[in-house]
């Protein structure tokens, strides 16, 4: 098998991509893909070599991923808005082969010093000639490493999770497999980061996979995706929270949806006012989905069923999601419990790292996710909040996010963070971090409607800025 | 709230409701002469009793320390209250009579409905407008302690719109102890009745995450009101007095009951099979497609919260005023509260 397969079988005029004004058909896209595996290969590039791939969601994301798995190498995806120290951070921990930049990496190209390496400018070989015949795709075992995704995310530790050619093909058979799934006719439009793996997975790659149509938009912007999503029709609209919320503010005409059959939400907590803007607004009932890059990413989704505008979705056929204690025993249906998941999808572990994998990741496959969550009956999953972030008052549970949702949803507060500090007396407190105008007695007055007692914020500090990462998520660790 | 002269505390409805057992005259004889009773054999003090509706349906949710909370909760009450109860008392002829006429209303055992059977029988009593009490730590607490609440009494009130009054009392188990038959009298009791509770107070109804947060919000407010301290697990009746409060520090582990769970230092006991006539919350596992009974731990997974601020040692109950005068001079008495099961560390290796 090879994960850069999926482009293979589709009709060699139908539409794959549409960069700006450019419109590429497969046919066109696997022989520019064919032309970079030449290429790479003149430069070395073999099976199991890392290559550093720093793009944005540009024609140039999707030709050299494809070339690179082609070869049996494997990816490394890097958003373009990283600096070259960071990039040269990674390098010491993961050192690539070959850095290839696109268009939107173009910053890289003579960076050579800060780098430690070369930026090979994918527009400029696409370009080029060569006279190196094209190895073609060859043949990996499902296990062979696919990707190295780097997750920060909000714990603050990076980590290089590695994913192989069998965790995302599998991923992508299961949407396929799901009710309702992604046709050829559909046409999505590519607006999350193909760096990170959502984007990568459930947009790219998937939508290359069908054969459908994806209109690349290369830097995010609220008004210029309404704009291409009327242009061009889009029937998938796949976002993460902070974009939703702006297409909810955006000044568009209310049916600039009207093509959108299915529209999904990701990355971090939708809020339920932006929910209903959307429903209310657009007519379109936004389904969120929950996943990690350690399980590429997919563990539920909207897919096929009613919306439950709170909720999750619903378990991705083929997975298993346990809700556990801290031992390991299911908790009961109702109850909360850390999300813990097993199946195809899950990935190898973190690179060259196994502290940090031993931490999260069992001999037989099961992941540790550090979410806390709720089934109803129905199988519908909710999420609470990270295990981590817990706050413990009195020997009662409080988690910052319920206590955030509650601030927030005061006129006067534009942001809220909450965080546990050690109180003598009841072993942790609620400290409120909170960006806004209201004051903390309207504050104390507001969560008295809200909150138990308990949960109450004991400290309020007022911030101008919060840290929060751009999925949307609270950086609270910043905070502590 | 304030304490209750004798009169004001006879104060009593019975509430004769023809469709639910105990309306007879042997029920009435006998929910009066307990309350007599109550108040002559026992230096019985009631606070809070202007919190209980004076009609319609409410939930009457106390801690469960010994099995004449039974006797004193129903006695505290202005109204009379129906509970649910063993099919099997109404085979003995010592209980048939007796059991019924104190409101309790026999469900039978058995079959995995046995919960739902109980759900809707609970969920009549409260559709007709009256009181239905539940411990919402589904057994009694071994450990002295506040269990974490099971969540049933947030989805009958859920369902049948009614509120949920926390009720704290303290002084049942001197009178009764674990393995006593007889009560002891002369000894003080004190039964504390809070504010009503809705649901919707505390998050959307709809959605499965306000059952936890209501719940929590509601054991919050009896440990207020009982003084006891609070652990972030379920009663077992496997639990010792105090056993509780040590499991975060380096103490010997409970004895492990016979299981084929692996026995590690410190795993808790299985999980408890209750009563499913104690218990109204339906039981199943939150697992999605096919897992084992114990999902193994990762081999170096640090335990939940290990890298929070907590210290060890006790904790007081409450960080905020209760805004109630009785419930403040009981947090002196909470010494604190332990560690979640989540929370607490755990061998690894």
């Amino acid at each position: 098998m090879n994960l850069a397969d999926v482009i293979e079988a589709h009709p060699a005029d139908r539409l794959a991509l549409i960069d700006g004004d450019e419109h590429i058909t497969f046919g066109e896209l696997r022989s520019r893909v064919a032309h970079l595996r030449s290429q790479l290969t003149g430069m070395g590039v073999g099976p199991g070599d890392p290559v550093a791939l720093v793009a944005g969601n540009e024609t140039h994301f999707a030709t050299a991923s494809l070339a690179v798995l082609g070869l049996g190498a494997i990816v490394m995806p890097i958003t373009h808005q990283s600096p070259p120290a960071e990039l040269r951070n990674r390098f010491d921990h993961v050192a690539p082969r070959v850095l290839l930049v696109g268009d939107l990496g173009s910053h890289l190209l003579g960076a050579d010093d800060e780098l430690g390496m070369e930026a090979v400018d994918l527009t400029a070989l696409a370009a080029q000639p060569t006279d190196i015949s094209d190895p073609g795709i060859v043949d990996v075992e499902a296990d062979h490493r696919s990707f190295f995704m780097g997750t920060s995310g909000v714990s603050g530790t990076p980590k290089v999770a590695v994913l192989s050619h069998h965790n995302l093909a599998w991923v992508q058979d299961a949407m396929s497999n799901g009710l309702d799934p992604l046709r050829p006719d559909d046409i999505t439009l590519g607006c999350l980061p193909f760096a990170h793996i959502f984007g990568l997975n459930v947009v790219l790659l998937y939508g290359l996979r069908v054969g459908a149509c994806t209109v690349l938009q290369r830097r995010f912007d609220a008004d210029e995706s309404l704009r291409l999503i009327r242009e061009h029709g889009v029937t998938l609209l796949t976002g993460a929270p902070p974009m939703w919320q702006r297409w909810a503010k955006a000044d568009a005409p209310d049916d600039c949806l009207a093509t959108v059959r299915y529209a999904a939400s990701g990355a971090a907590s939708l809020p339920l006012g932006v929910f209903e803007t959307i429903r209310e607004r657009y007519g379109v009932e936004v389904a969120q989905g929950y996943g990690l890059t350690e399980t590429s990413p997919v563990v539920t989704w909207g897919r096929g069923f009613p919306v439950r505008p709170s909720s999750v979705g619903k378990v991705l056929d083929g997975v298993t999601v346990a809700l556990v204690d801290d031992d390991g025993s299911p908790v009961d249906i109702g109850d909360e419990g850390e999300v813990v998941v097993r199946g195809p999808g899950v990935f190898h572990g973190y690179h060259d790292d196994p502290t940090m994998t031993d931490a999260v990741l069992t001999a037989d496959g099961w992941f540790w996710t550090g979410d806390v969550g709720i089934f109803d009956e129905d199988g519908y999953l909710y999420l609470v909040d990270r295990i981590k972030d817990v706050v413990i008052v009195s020997g009662f549970n409080v988690y910052p996010a319920e206590v955030e949702t509650a601030l927030i949803s005061h006129p006067g507060v534009t942001g809220a963070i909450v965080t546990g500090q050690a109180h003598e007396l009841s072993g942790e407190m609620v400290v409120a971090h909170v960006a806004g105008t209201a004051t903390e007695a309207e504050l104390q007055a507001h969560v008295a409607q809200h909150l138990s007692r308990y949960k109450w914020p004991a400290e309020y500090h007022f911030l101008d800025d919060l840290p929060i990462a751009p999925n949307g998520k609270p950086i609270r660790r910043a905070l502590r | 709230m304030g304490e209750y002269s004798d009169s004001e505390q006879m104060k009593f409805d019975f509430e004769a409701a023809p469709e639910l057992p105990g309306s007879d005259r042997l029920s009435k004889i006998m929910f009066g002469g307990i309350r007599q009773l109550t108040n002559r054999l026992w230096d019985f003090t009631i606070e809070g009793r202007e919190h209980i509706p004076a009609d319609g349906p409410a939930l009457i949710t106390p801690n469960h320390l010994s099995f004449c909370d039974s006797v004193f909760v129903p006695a505290a009450l202005p109204r009379r209250v129906w509970a649910i109860g063993k099919g099997e008392y109404m085979d003995s002829w010592k209980t048939k009579h007796i059991f019924p006429a104190l409101g309790m209303i026999p469900v039978n055992r058995g079959g995995g409905d046995a919960a739902q059977a109980a759900l809707d029988t609970a969920a009549e009593v409260l559709d007709d407008g009256r009181l239905f009490m539940i411990y919402p730590e589904g057994t009694r607490s071994r450990s002295e302690n506040l269990h974490k609440g099971r969540t049933g009494a947030a989805r009958l009130a859920i369902r049948c719109n009614a509120p949920i009054v926390p009720v704290g009392h303290q002084g049942t188990l001197a009178v009764q102890p674990p393995d006593s038959v007889m009560l002891k009298t002369k000894l003080p009791v004190t039964v504390r009745f809070g504010r009503p509770m809705w649901a919707h107070e505390f998050g959307d109804p709809d959605d499965p995450r306000t059952l936890r947060v209501f719940t929590d919000a509601v054991m919050f407010e009896i440990a207020q009101l009982s003084g006891q301290k609070y652990v972030d697990r379920y009663a077992h009746k496997d639990d010792k007095p105090g056993v509780l409060a040590d499991l975060g520090a380096d103490s010997a582990p409970a004895p492990a009951p016979a299981s084929t769970r692996p026995s590690r230092p410190g795993a808790k006991p299985p999980r408890e099979r209750l009563d499913p006539t104690e218990r109204i919350t339906p039981t199943r596992p939150s697992v999605v497609g096919t897992g084992p009974a114990m999902i193994p731990r990762p081999p170096t997974r640090p335990t939940a919260h290990s890298s929070g601020t907590h210290s060890s040692g006790t904790h007081s109950s409450g960080t905020h005023s209760s805004g109630s005068s009785s419930a403040d001079k009981h947090n002196a008495q909470a010494n604190g509260a332990v560690r979640s099961s989540s929370g607490r560390a755990t061998p690894v290796g």
